[in-house]
């Protein structure tokens, strides 16, 4: 069954490179960013237009790229710098200011390879690693206003708390309404597949934040309309798996394709360009020390280390997500030299095999010879997961 | 028979009858009449009782240290009218005798990582080695092997870390000695994000081996993006170094004092200024007075943490800074190293070329920037004590933004009055290699000299493969 505002969504996408045009062309600016820990509540409350740039799965990009930066960082990262590079894209063409923080560190250097080769105006937030203590927050929020400041200084306009609590407000409302969606591709006969909601996701990233929220409001309304408040539930037979891991960015199907062309049903996702970002996010107040401390305290990206395996929010957040969605294998995928998730790849295998959930990593790039190796451990991974809960269930 | 292949194929001076170096008995009388070796527990050793151990001790116990080969980088270095890498290689080889005893004495270990200063951790009472130094101390407990046989046994260690952390890992860091045991670390706490990125990521790991619950983690964060300049960053950085000096408080049960930091601070600077003046001298000489490995074995001394005894390299250090004095005066050619040889600066992370075999081709490398800018940048001793520390170590050059960073090379390359820049960095090494293609441009921009990117690999299997390169640039440079 097609749904309505999926088609709506898909045509707004298309529209948009010659809208954000228009908007220039009548004054407005575009800030493309890039960054885990950056809170776009502020672009959008000093008037800016926020892009969330990158894109994956193309070799053409990460060989231009690899030109600049080295052919040692991850193929997302090679990407960014290619689309900077071969500037053709709208969403690089159309960027009047670009900012990057400081999460993960290859981002951080593509940040100043950026600047340095392409003359691109770049601002870059420091995050710190010891996100968790008292002391990291006073100096995020420090860097955070050094940060807004430079970018008041752009804009020409003041962060004032109606600006900054409005901006929040509409992100609170986006972050509510993805989580409700999300969960309608998680039941039994959904209308809606894991993977157009993960482009629905990603459709935020350049949308108008306003309207893509209507959008979203639609879409959920579109769906209850159909299946009421969903329930998330399997059938006995089901390979229900969840993707962890690297970034999966826009452009990059090639692990989602394979999965599903094997029999796999994603029902889940704790990615970065993914669901993650729109979980746990409670900001107390409009001001900068309660968006810093917010941001902080979500679930933290694989590149933050935590050093308490117990107390870990990543792994909390991880398994509650499976169990949620009621998953029953996990496809670990990680990006060459992505050192922040294939450092833990094998603990997290560890922790999920305690949990009963099997985990197969999958280690690749965005070129295409090793479709097929990566095709065979995708069968013999959702094979195994098929008569294991057959097993289970007839147990 | 699998060793009879091998000196077949590879030839005689890798195999497993090598030929040994001997420490000259004509050198003795000279050298028993140098400087002893002070300890940080008061203690002392003799240049007599040092040249004992070199000749009787260490031949028998690490027999893979006095292999000839050429093929072989760190080799001893046959400069043997040099005292101070005597002393130098006397206190490598008794790394773990001396660390097993210190320990025991109450100081603990902590595991830090390469271009960082160790002020705090030695104010604290504790020792901080970095990746080397804790390898050498694994090594050091392994006596009677070939070199041959001390590589397989080192590789074998790496693929335990590959296997618990990830094959991508640059440098396991020491994490194999450290969760096994043979390096009883008490803690790990490096600084975060500074050179290398794998340091964050490879302290977490430790927080799942089997010595995890022994093992206290702890991150000192370095902010990033013009640190320096920012007051919150530096105040930020401070409060991470008392959180240190708190945390190795909980391990030795004293209190550490802004005073015990400043008396360190006085004494590490002693250090940093030394080498500076070391290399001052050094670049001065119309000739290198020492061979590239003496260099900077010499220059990375202060840093004060190759020994896991700051009391011990100064002493190196104080005595080292009249040799070269001497040799510069004296216009002396260092052993090994050609006439107008060309000079090398190596930029990029911590993998180096074959100090013997780019002497032997014409070259020597006469300075670095890894290890290099943390020694060149001393810290203010008349403010109060966390926060001028925090101040200079956010102001390394190598960790500033691009364009700063460069001119600080360019300075070091000038002075060092270099024909040419290798930058090398380590496969897998995502932080250095993202910038190598920045930096050199910039530094051809401002120079002018040629400039060389390379990739290495830290096992040692392209290293053929990495010095054919490097001795091709030294044909094009010369």
């Amino acid at each position: 069954m097609a749904l309505k505002t999926l088609d709506i969504i898909a045509r707004k996408l298309v529209e948009r490179p010659a809208v954000l045009a228009s908007e220039r062309a009548a004054g407005a600016k575009v800030v493309g960013f890039q960054g885990y820990t950056l809170p776009e509540e502020v672009i959008l409350a000093l008037g800016l237009i926020p892009v969330r740039i990158g894109l994956g799965g193309s070799d053409r990009l990460v060989e231009l790229g690899g030109r600049y930066i080295s052919t040692k960082n991850c193929v997302y990262v090679r990407e960014t710098v290619g689309l900077f590079a071969d500037n053709t894209d709208p969403y690089i063409v159309n960027g009047d200011l670009f900012a990057f923080d400081a999460t993960c560190l290859q981002a951080y250097r593509t940040a100043e390879v950026i600047q340095y080769y392409f003359n691109n105006g770049v601002i870059i937030l420091g995050v710190p690693r010891n996100f968790y203590l008292p002391e990291a927050h006073t100096y995020f929020t420090a860097e955070l206003s050094n940060f807004v400041g430079k970018l008041e200084a752009f804009s020409g306009v003041t962060l004032t708390p109606e600006r900054l609590a409005d901006a929040i407000k509409v992100y609170d409302d986006i972050r509510t309404e993805i989580l409700a969606i999300y969960d309608y591709q998680a039941v039994l006969n959904p209308v809606i597949s894991w993977e157009q909601v993960y482009d629905v996701i990603q459709a935020g990233f350049v949308l108008d934040r306003r309207e893509y929220l209507d959008l979203l409001r639609a879409l959920h309304a579109e769906l209850r309309a159909l299946q009421g408040e969903p329930v998330v539930g399997r059938h006995a037979d089901e390979a229900r798996l969840f993707i962890s891991g690297s970034v999966i960015p826009p452009g990059d199907k090639k692990l989602i394709t394979i999965i599903q062309e094997q029999g796999g049903r994603i029902v889940g996702d704790d990615l970065w360009t993914g669901l993650i970002p729109h979980l746990g996010v409670v900001i107390a107040e409009p001001t900068l020390e309660a968006l810093a401390y917010a941001y902080l305290h979500r679930t933290p990206h694989g590149a933050l280390p935590y050093l308490d395996l117990e107390t870990d929010g990543r792994i909390k957040r991880l398994k509650s997500l499976i169990q949620h969605y009621q998953a029953n294998g996990v496809v670990y995928h990680t990006l060459r030299y992505c050192d922040p998730y294939t450092f833990k790849a094998k603990e997290t295998k560890d922790i999920l095999e305690k949990f009963g959930v099997p985990l197969l990593e999958l280690h690749t790039e965005y070129a295409g010879s090793d479709i097929e190796a990566i095709r065979t451990r995708i069968e013999a991974f959702i094979e195994m997961i098929k008569v294991k809960a057959e097993l289970g269930e007839a147990a | 028979m699998n060793a009879i292949v091998s000196r077949r194929i590879l030839g005689s001076s890798i195999s497993d009858t090598p030929e040994y170096f001997r420490y000259p008995d004509e050198i003795r009388d000279r050298f028993v009449a140098t400087d002893d070796i002070e300890f940080r527990d008061g203690s002392r050793v003799t240049a007599t009782e040092i040249w004992d151990y070199l000749t009787t001790v260490g031949p028998v116990k690490f027999p893979n240290l006095y292999d000839l080969s050429s093929l072989y980088g760190n080799r001893l270095s046959q400069d043997v009218t040099l005292p101070t890498t005597l002393k130098h290689n006397y206190l490598l080889m008794t790394m773990h005798d001396r660390m097993t005893r210190a320990r025991a004495q109450g100081h603990p270990i902590v595991f830090v990582q390469g271009g960082q200063s160790v002020d705090p951790y030695y104010a604290a009472g504790a020792i901080a080695l970095r990746p080397a130094s804790t390898g050498i101390w694994a090594r050091r407990q392994r006596e009677g092997l070939s070199r041959n046989q001390e590589e397989l046994e080192g590789r074998a260690d790496k693929q335990k870390a590959y296997n618990a952390i990830s094959f991508e890992v640059c440098n396991s860091a020491g994490y194999e000695h450290i969760q096994e045991g043979t390096v009883p670390a008490d803690m790990v706490a490096p600084f975060t994000a500074l050179r290398c990125s794998d340091v964050s990521y490879g302290t977490e790991a430790h927080r799942h081996g089997p010595r995890a619950k022994e093992v206290k983690l702890l991150l000192v964060d370095y902010p990033l993006d013009h640190q320096k300049d920012k007051d919150w960053s530096i105040r930020y950085f401070a409060d991470n170094l008392r959180r240190l000096t708190r945390n190795i408080d909980e391990l030795t049960g004293r209190t550490t004092t802004e005073d015990d930091l400043a008396r360190e601070i006085k004494l590490h600077n002693e250090g940093r200024r030394l080498s500076i003046e070391l290399a001052d001298l050094w670049w001065s000489a119309d000739q290198p007075p020492t061979n590239g490995k003496d260099r900077r074995d010499l220059f990375q001394l202060g840093g004060m943490e190759l020994h896991g005894d700051p009391v011990a390299s100064l002493s190196i250090l104080r005595e080292a800074r009249r040799v070269i004095e001497q040799r510069v005066k004296d216009r002396h050619l260092a052993k090994g190293v050609q006439k107008d040889a060309a000079r090398l600066f190596v930029c990029g992370s911590c993998v180096f070329p074959n100090d013997y075999r780019t002497e032997e081709a014409g070259g020597i490398i006469v300075g670095n920037d890894n290890h290099w800018s943390d020694i060149t940048t001393l810290v203010d001793e008349s403010g109060e004590p966390y926060h001028e520390l925090a101040r200079a170590v956010l102001s390394y050059p190598y960790e500033q933004p691009l364009k700063d960073r460069a001119r600080w090379t360019v300075e070091q390359i000038k002075k060092s009055r270099t024909d040419g820049v290798l930058f090398l960095y380590k496969w897998g090494c995502n932080t250095q290699s993202a910038i190598a293609r920045l930096l050199v441009d910039e530094i051809k921009a401002q120079t002018g000299i040629h400039t060389i990117i390379i990739e290495d690999d830290m096992t040692r299997t392209q290293t053929e493969q990495l010095q054919n390169r490097v001795n091709a640039f030294i044909e094009m440079v010369s």
